[in-house]
């Protein structure tokens, strides 16, 4: 009998914490974030990019649904990789940047070689 | 005893569906602990985003934590998916960062060869003129200011300027120098013989040779257009082999002061 309480209380206590607050918080800043890697060009060419935009509707779904833990796990991970595109896509521009500059000190190297 | 019983068949019911999960939770708890291993021993990561590094450590040591409690995979995984994110973030901001110092450090060597250039250009020019002023010989159009590089500027039926063409060039770049608000667009043409296509393929590259030369020496990319017109808007006929020699050019045309200039033609 003592076992079969101790049970019982244990799952209580499980069904307890999925029973967590909005998170709104986590919500505002998985926004910001998708926002900020668009705004800098990252597009669903990017995997990463294409991850953050379904689980933060899936988030955004689990909101209305008042089933805040899922909500959270998504938008978490939806912050972070949408933090990872936006970071690939700066070190693409970045990489770019050092072709050209490459390209154009071949090309100086290469006048001044010939004067 | 029957109550015994089923208590331990519920209890290894349990265990047999967690070790499934577990299974897969453990995986990505390994994946994750090599990612954090990488970036937290790599020195450049630790300079770069250190704090990149600590939320992958700390996101790893909660799924460590979480992995030895019963009915938790999922949460393992997701802080073990969360360490993951980070120490790739981590990764991507070092390379950022490597870059920029790449970056900046190619652009000195860049501003030297531009000065190198524009001192062996300088003196290749013949009779440079003394003084201040900076006589274009450009001449005022309806377009505006146009100044016109003529077909012996550049190497026959190539793209690439001669050193004939160094005065001229030197003397826009002055030019452009002391008005720093002026814009210029690049316009090349042609005559008329051979295939159209190919004429425009060289007007282009012609005028985009003037581009890439006034840029190498030190002129803003930016306040340049680049357009080529092929055989289009010819200065004479065609007919004749002086014609044809004087509508192979390239014309420059120069902006207002307001950095201003016209409608394409």
């Amino acid at each position: 009998m003592n076992r079969l309480l101790t049970l019982g209380l244990t799952l209580l206590a499980v069904a307890g914490c999925a029973n967590d607050p909005a998170p709104h918080e986590q919500m505002r800043l998985t926004h910001q974030a998708v926002e900020q890697a668009r705004a800098i060009g990252a597009d669903p060419q990017i995997e990463e990019m294409r991850l953050a935009e379904k689980k933060l509707a899936r988030a955004e779904k689990n909101m209305g649904e008042e089933d805040y833990k899922r909500a959270r796990v998504f938008a978490e991970q939806a912050e972070l990789d949408a933090r990872l595109a936006e970071a690939r896509v700066l070190n693409q521009k970045s990489q770019k940047q050092l072709d050209e500059l490459n390209a154009r000190i071949t090309r100086l190297r290469k006048q001044l070689g010939e004067m | 005893m029957a109550n015994r019983i089923l208590n331990g068949g519920l209890l290894l019911s349990l265990a047999l569906l967690a070790a499934c999960a577990n299974q897969q939770s453990a995986q990505v708890l390994a994946d994750a602990e090599a990612g954090f291993q990488q970036v937290k021993e790599d020195p450049d990561v630790l300079r770069s985003a250190p704090k990149d590094v600590i939320r992958a450590g700390e996101s790893l040591a909660r799924a460590e934590r979480l992995s030895s409690y019963w009915g938790s995979a999922a949460d393992v995984e997701h802080y073990a998916y969360l360490s993951q994110r980070y120490s790739q973030i981590a990764r991507q901001h070092t390379e950022l960062n490597l870059n920029q110092e790449r970056l900046a450090k190619l652009e000195l060597e860049r501003d030297r060869l531009q000065l190198a250039l524009r001192e062996a250009k300088l003196l290749s020019a013949q009779q440079w003129p003394e003084g201040q002023t900076v006589d274009l010989a450009a001449s005022e159009t309806d377009r505006g200011l146009v100044m016109t590089l003529g077909d012996v500027l550049f190497n026959a039926g190539s793209s690439e300027l001669n050193a004939s063409a160094n005065r001229t060039i030197l003397k826009l770049v002055q030019f452009l120098q002391i008005n720093p608000r002026r814009t210029i667009r690049i316009e090349g043409y042609t005559d008329n013989r051979g295939p159209a296509e190919e004429n425009l393929e060289l007007s282009r590259a012609r005028a985009q040779a003037v581009a890439d030369l006034l840029t190498d020496l030190g002129i803003d990319a930016r306040r340049m257009e680049v357009k080529g017109y092929g055989e289009a808007h010819p200065l004479a006929e065609n007919a004749s082999a002086r014609g044809r020699a004087q509508n192979r050019r390239v014309e420059i045309v120069i902006s207002d002061e307001r950095g201003r200039l016209g409608d394409y033609r």
